[in-house]
């Protein structure tokens, strides 16, 4: 009996195993692949060299006409180091929507769920290895303007510690959000319209263009309980204003949109892949 | 004489592409407006952030909520004119390298006019419903004013889309620049959004000169508050300026131009 369940043991350690080096290897080739356009990355942060000016004058010349030197607990400093983390986040989301939908409506799909891996694991693989490619980049200009604009971050060294595993747990929210918006795409014309509201309501609400400490109540109050908040402001939060009970609330948040999520998106793909009809030939 | 009919005759080849393309939108029918629909709440979005921000600070440097709804009106206005009925010059750098242009090159028409005109995206008149609703609804402005809102828009819209030639024309050039002219775009459309004092120095400069956000936003603000024929007219002259060097690069490209011998189709 103890050798049956041992082997069983064993088989399930293999299987694991085995998964997590098919995926990883997902993951590099996506790396690879996004590394070898990096010059398209790279123009991408135009942009963001856009918005962190931008948002740079504007708190600036607030802060100097309103003759105040924190706001709500952010100073100046605290502020655009907040902004140039919550912009990297925002900006570096590949178009994982458009990529779902396009492979429904094309029939790609079809292709893709004869190979020997979960289609929605295989797309979160690419996907983050796309997200690891963008958001390095980002940070490294985000952080090199902010340093350029304000002088040196507020960082701690907990906050530099905990921020990697919040902003995973931030883009793995955001996969199964944009990936069920995607799949849509099954029983709707168009998904592009649900992708801009969710996604400007995670702008607005989620704390990137302003900390959600600036925002009025009840507003405030409902855009923390929003799971936005723990995409975007959160982990920014984290990074320079690192405090450990909202430190801990934010994973429990965090885990729980996951959780929550993941069911949502299995039973949606669930639903979606019994339409699907392979023909042979 | 001439010279109106030729407008005349433009004003209406304009009208009927933009009478097709809507047409051909509307084939998805639902569609259609769900992408209306969206861009009125995206635009929205970004005005409630605009009200929750002069919640905290109500009057910086002179400005307040009025003036962050009029520069968000007519800036969406113009981008939804430019979008909505030149919707094909943001592809004209993909159709330089590719020989697209081949289609336009036989017919009786301009060319860069027409191959700007041949297509448009619906949710162009998202932005303009927004703010055609914004200006009415928050603003309440007499006939005069609303007249001169439209004339303003208009000339924004012939701001962003010669704009877009430029860059997307130094593909003739410079090989592909249609992500480059893509940035650009995006960093004049948000600079267009943001009022104007919080920009000093260099960068005002370059806000009304190579990236002409003041032109599109901080100008027609000040017509709006204070209306002066004299800055009427500078709107007006830059507004020709900048029309004439897009279509001046164009045609100085278009000598470059190699057909691709691409078949293609044109309804």
């Amino acid at each position: 009996m103890n050798i049956i369940v041992a082997d069983h043991r064993q088989s399930i350690r293999q299987r694991v195993s085995l998964s997590l080096r098919k995926y990883t290897a997902v993951l590099r080739v996506s790396v690879a692949n996004n590394l070898a356009y990096i010059m398209e990355v790279v123009f991408r942060t135009i942009f963001l060299v856009v918005f962190i000016y931008v948002f740079e004058q504007l708190w600036k010349t607030t802060f100097a006409v309103r003759g105040i030197t924190a706001l709500d607990g952010f100073d100046i400093n605290t502020m655009i180091w907040y902004l140039a983390a919550t912009e990297t986040l925002a900006l570096s989301l590949p178009q994982l929507t458009r990529l779902v939908d396009e492979e429904v409506r094309s029939g790609q799909l079809a292709y893709l769920l004869g190979r020997p891996c979960s289609y929605v694991l295989y797309h979160f693989a690419q996907y983050l290895g796309e997200r690891l490619v963008r958001l390095v980049l980002n940070s490294a200009v985000a952080f090199t303007i902010a340093l350029i604009f304000v002088g040196p971050p507020p960082f701690t060294w907990m906050g530099l510690l905990a921020w990697p595993l919040v902003v995973f747990l931030a883009a793995s929210i955001e996969y199964v959000v944009y990936f069920s918006i995607g799949l849509l795409a099954f029983w709707t014309e168009e998904t592009t319209p649900f992708f801009l509201i969710v996604n400007r309501l995670a702008l607005v609400l989620g704390g990137v263009l302003a900390p959600l400490e600036v925002l009025p109540q009840p507003i405030r109050g409902i855009a923390l309980l929003l799971p936005f908040s723990a995409i975007l402001y959160g982990p920014a939060r984290t990074l320079v204003h690192f405090q450990l009970l909202p430190f801990c609330w934010l994973l429990l948040q965090q885990v729980i949109t996951i959780a929550i999520g993941s069911l949502l998106l299995f039973a949606l793909y669930r639903m979606a892949t019994r339409q699907v009809n392979i023909n042979g030939g | 004489m001439f010279v109106l009919t030729s407008f005349v005759r433009a004003l209406r080849f304009i009208a009927a592409y933009a009478m097709a393309n809507i047409q051909s939108a509307m084939e998805y029918r639902i569609s259609f407006w769900v992408k209306v629909f969206t861009m009125v709440a995206n635009d929205s979005l970004w005005l409630f952030f605009w009200w929750t921000y002069f919640q905290q600070f109500p009057v910086v440097h002179g400005w307040q909520n009025t003036d962050v709804v009029i520069i968000w009106a007519v800036s969406a206005c113009g981008f939804g004119i430019s979008v909505g009925f030149f919707g094909n010059a943001s592809k004209l750098a993909t159709m330089i390298m590719n020989g697209g242009l081949d289609a336009y090159l036989g017919m009786p028409r301009n060319v860069l006019l027409h191959a700007c005109i041949s297509a448009s995206d619906p949710t162009a008149w998202g932005d303009i419903i927004f703010a055609l609703g914004a200006f009415l609804l928050f603003l309440h402005p007499n006939p005069l004013l609303f007249g001169l809102f439209l004339l303003l828009s208009l000339a924004g819209g012939l701001i962003f889309t010669s704009f877009i030639v430029i860059f997307c024309s130094l593909a003739f050039f410079l090989g592909n620049t249609e992500g480059l002219a893509q940035q650009l775009l995006g960093a004049l459309v948000t600079f267009s959004t943001y009022p104007m004092y919080i920009f000093n120095g260099a960068v005002r400069v370059l806000l009304f000169t190579i990236l002409p956000a003041g032109f599109i936003s901080f100008v027609p603000l000040q017509l709006l508050h204070q209306f002066t024929w004299p800055l009427l007219a500078a709107m007006a002259g830059f507004t020709l300026l900048i029309v004439l060097v897009a279509t001046g690069i164009f045609q100085l490209g278009l000598r470059r131009y190699e057909s691709g011998n691409l078949l293609g189709m044109q309804g």
